[in-house]
């Protein structure tokens, strides 16, 4: 019929139409992350659009603010997000300055080419000069194999020796215990006896945390001590780990111990908070396992400044290390598409007043050696903080983090494996043989990816 | 006739055949006759679904689709085409597995709970009774609440050392249990499911309300008992608003995050702390998305979700057949559809 004919062409020209339309739509994004923009001096007049993805309370609209305005550019601000990452990584449509953990996460996405490197800005930046880093920015290098060599992808804004830990006087006062000394660094096991001591319980509840460990998540607590243990959890080629030799089923059994002991936040009491600092803060935690960013939101509070002093990171014998599992700081995506205005966001937030401003405040180490001098030191738990970490920096080490598995996949099994095998009581042999097979296939599985 | 007044040659009359053409496939009128005027609104009242229904539900499936025969980690330049390997995987890996038999369990409860409990507040809520307004509302509004504020509360009601429940437990001496962890967590996340059956009772409501009056009131004259009358008129009645239900709430439960919202937090490390218990089958896809960066996996798993709800669901319809009663049999509405002015 030929009304029917007329209809029906028209309904597939429709949805034929519809299809391109929509498939041009979807596309768009892509062929935008292609087209660079006229950003240095084009001579269109209009500002750059600076996207930068971060986290408002490091990057506040004040900051933003003064950013636009030395820099001259606008800035559109988006919240950190992995998966939000992950999902414009793979559009092919990045932000020009990502934040991130340099030291986990530089050799994932530096080994898949998602890094802008960064050694050419360096080379010819008369801010921010190689001889004034900090060798904690060494954790955003990579040559293919290990970290700490290689170009730099990113810096870091500032950092912490994470195994170090504070604890409240008050506490151990109470608990007729001496303080642990400000020099010489306790062992694993006198640091478990203390909390022990230091638990308050009522009725199956903990009342007072003696000790919180792994407030820097569970693989990377193990990844420290094992390396204060003087091995390496990771296998020379980053492949595939091992949780049964010697140095980290140590590590193993003492994380086990812990966890069953129940003294403090752990796999199989999670804290609430997510973090530290409100159980610290309203007396119920003896010692927090966190490094000296943890100053900053002591000394905002005098009376529990008063009561904390700052210690160096216990360990196991061996080769007295002192890691950092963050040293949180800014890439540079390959695909940005403003790479020279990020750079000089860099020269600006890593060179500049907000660097000062960081270095004084007290949350964490500065990352140009020059600014070190700027550490806080007016009152007495800063100045005692400021002591404890110098001497602390001797120690400092950058660990290899693998490209083949992201923390958080390695985290992830940890939580699932160890609370059911704790409740069980289950060795730690038989603990280490279940993660090695888990945590080998991701590996492997990462490693087939990467190619 | 032209206004002067003057003859003109009469144009010839068109051919019979052309004028039917012109009749049938263009009109009189500019916009062309009433059937094309239709198809016009049709096409320009469905153009954005439809685009949207290609650009954000067709393409992204397309996508994934492809994506599933990869092992593509989303980031890394060159996915290798893996053929049905990651659809293999999805019937060996334990996890998988585990988590499918967490959500089908999941489901099985949270379903008839919900709904049986949406139907008593329904009830409840369709009697005649003082504050009936107020009771409405305060039973919805926990449906109204995000569900990750929902989430943020339980976590605070649950913690083990400083929540409410365990507080509460505190005073009558009772000891601690750590709700928010294996074998409790379970449980916890069922209430947290619960906590938003005031939608359930509203569309119940709605179904209720919907009933004739005049044949709840001619069963009662008749001498049925209140049961009677709930079990043999208002039930099957309702059936269809209870079966949409059923539907909906086996597709939803299949999909459920909900376990995320009573974790640490939402992000992948968020995904990395929920217990085993609660571990169902789309936190194991997130995990597999964001934190393995496995998307060739992930996707598989998303598509054999997909087949398993759309297997579900005709279980379901097959089932419910001699269960559910239409007043007006979707057949006999589908031949002799109500046209306006018609008979």
């Amino acid at each position: 019929m030929p009304m029917s004919k007329t209809t029906s062409l028209d309904r597939r020209r429709f949805l034929a139409l519809s299809a391109g339309t929509a498939f041009a739509a979807t596309g768009l994004s892509a062929c935008a992350a292609s087209v660079n923009s006229d950003e240095d001096g084009g001579g269109s007049g209009s500002k750059t659009t600076l996207t930068v993805m971060s986290q408002d309370n490091e990057l506040d609209k004040k900051t933003i603010q003064a950013a636009e305005q030395a820099l001259g550019v606008k800035i559109r601000f988006i919240t950190f997000d992995d998966t939000k990452l992950n999902a414009m990584l793979a559009a092919k449509n990045p932000p020009d300055l990502v934040r991130g953990l340099g030291a986990t996460e530089t050799p994932y996405f530096a080994a898949r080419g998602l890094m802008e490197d960064l050694d050419p800005y360096f080379a010819k930046s008369s801010v921010l000069k190689s001889s004034d880093l900090d060798p904690v920015n060494d954790v955003w290098r990579y040559d293919g194999r290990r970290q700490g060599a290689g170009p730099r992808y990113g810096m870091a804004k500032d950092y912490s020796q994470d195994q170090m830990f504070w604890y409240r006087t008050d506490l151990f006062d109470a608990a007729k215990l001496d303080h642990p000394s400000a020099t010489e660094p306790l062992s694993y096991d006198e640091w478990l006896d203390l909390g022990k001591r230091l638990v308050k319980r009522r009725l199956g509840k903990v009342k007072v945390y003696g000790l919180s460990a792994t407030s820097l998540g569970n693989f990377s607590t193990l990844m420290g001590m094992t390396a204060s243990a003087g091995g390496s959890l990771f296998a020379e080629d980053m492949a595939s780990l091992d949780f049964s030799s010697p140095e980290a089923l140590k590590a193993l059994k003492w994380l086990l111990e812990y966890t069953k002991a129940d003294i403090g936040p752990n796999v199989a009491n999670p804290n609430p908070d997510g973090w530290d600092w409100p159980t610290y803060q309203a007396n119920r935690m003896a010692i927090a396992c966190d490094g000296y960013w943890f100053g900053g939101a002591i000394g905002g509070d005098p009376k529990v400044a008063e009561v904390s002093r700052f210690a160096p990171a216990p360990q196991f014998g061996g080769t007295r290390v002192s890691p950092t599992f963050g040293a949180t700081g800014y890439w540079i995506p390959k695909g940005a598409k403003n790479k020279d205005a990020a750079w000089k966001f860099f020269e600006w937030y890593f060179g500049g007043q907000p660097a000062k401003d960081r270095a004084s405040s007290g949350w964490g180490i500065p990352t140009l050696k020059s600014l070190h001098s700027q550490m806080p030191q007016g009152t007495a738990l800063q100045k005692q903080a400021f002591e404890v970490q110098q001497q602390e920096l001797d120690y400092f080490k950058v660990l290899t983090f693998t490209p083949y598995a992201q923390l958080a996949a390695l985290d992830s099994t940890l939580n699932q494996v160890l609370p059911p095998m704790v409740k069980s009581g289950a060795s730690a042999g038989k603990v280490a043989d279940k993660l090695n097979s888990l945590m080998n296939d991701q590996l492997a599985k990462g490693k087939q990816v990467l190619g | 006739m032209s206004t002067t007044g003057q003859l003109t040659t009469p144009a010839p009359a068109p051919a019979p055949r052309a004028v039917a053409a012109r009749g049938a496939g263009r009109p009189g009128g500019r916009f062309g006759s009433l059937r094309q005027r239709r198809a016009l609104s049709f096409y320009v009242f469905t153009g954005p679904w439809m685009l949207g229904f290609l650009a954000l539900t067709a393409f992204p499936l397309g996508y994934a689709l492809w994506l599933s025969f990869t092992n593509s980690d989303g980031l890394s330049p060159n996915p290798r085409f893996i053929g049905l390997a990651n659809y293999r995987e999805v019937l060996t890996d334990q996890t998988t597995l585990d988590s499918l038999a967490r959500t089908g369990l999941f489901t099985a409860l949270t379903v008839p709970l919900t709904i049986a409990a949406g139907l008593v507040l329904a009830v409840m809520m369709n009697q005649s009774m003082r504050g009936r307004g107020v009771f409405r509302t305060l039973l919805y509004l926990p449906a109204v609440m995000p569900p990750v504020g929902a989430g943020l509360t339980f976590k605070l009601i649950f913690d083990r050392d400083s929540g409410a429940a365990n507080g509460l437990l505190d005073l009558f001496g009772f000891n601690g249990v750590s709700w928010l962890m294996d074998p409790y967590a379970r449980w916890v996340l069922i209430v947290l499911t619960m906590w938003g059956v005031g939608n359930i009772m509203i569309i119940s409501l709605a179904g209720l309300q919907d009933i004739p009056k005049e044949v709840l009131e001619a069963a009662r004259v008749d001498g049925a008992s209140p049961w009677q009358s709930f079990t043999r008129i208002t039930l099957p009645l309702l059936s269809p608003v209870l079966f949409f239900q059923v539907v909906t709430g086996i597709i939803a439960a299949l999909q459920s995050f909900a376990p995320l919202f009573i974790s640490l937090d939402a992000s992948p490390q968020g995904m990395a702390s929920v217990p085993q218990d609660n571990f169902l089958f789309m936190i194991h896809v997130l995990t597999e998305y964001f934190a393995d960066g496995r998307y060739g996996y992930a996707s598989a798993l998303l598509w054999v979700l997909f087949a398993i709800i759309m297997l579900l669901t005709a279980i379901v319809f097959r089932l419910s057949r001699g269960v559910v009663f239409y007043s007006v049999e979707p057949e006999a509405a589908r031949k002799r559809p109500r046209t306006l002015g018609g008979k």
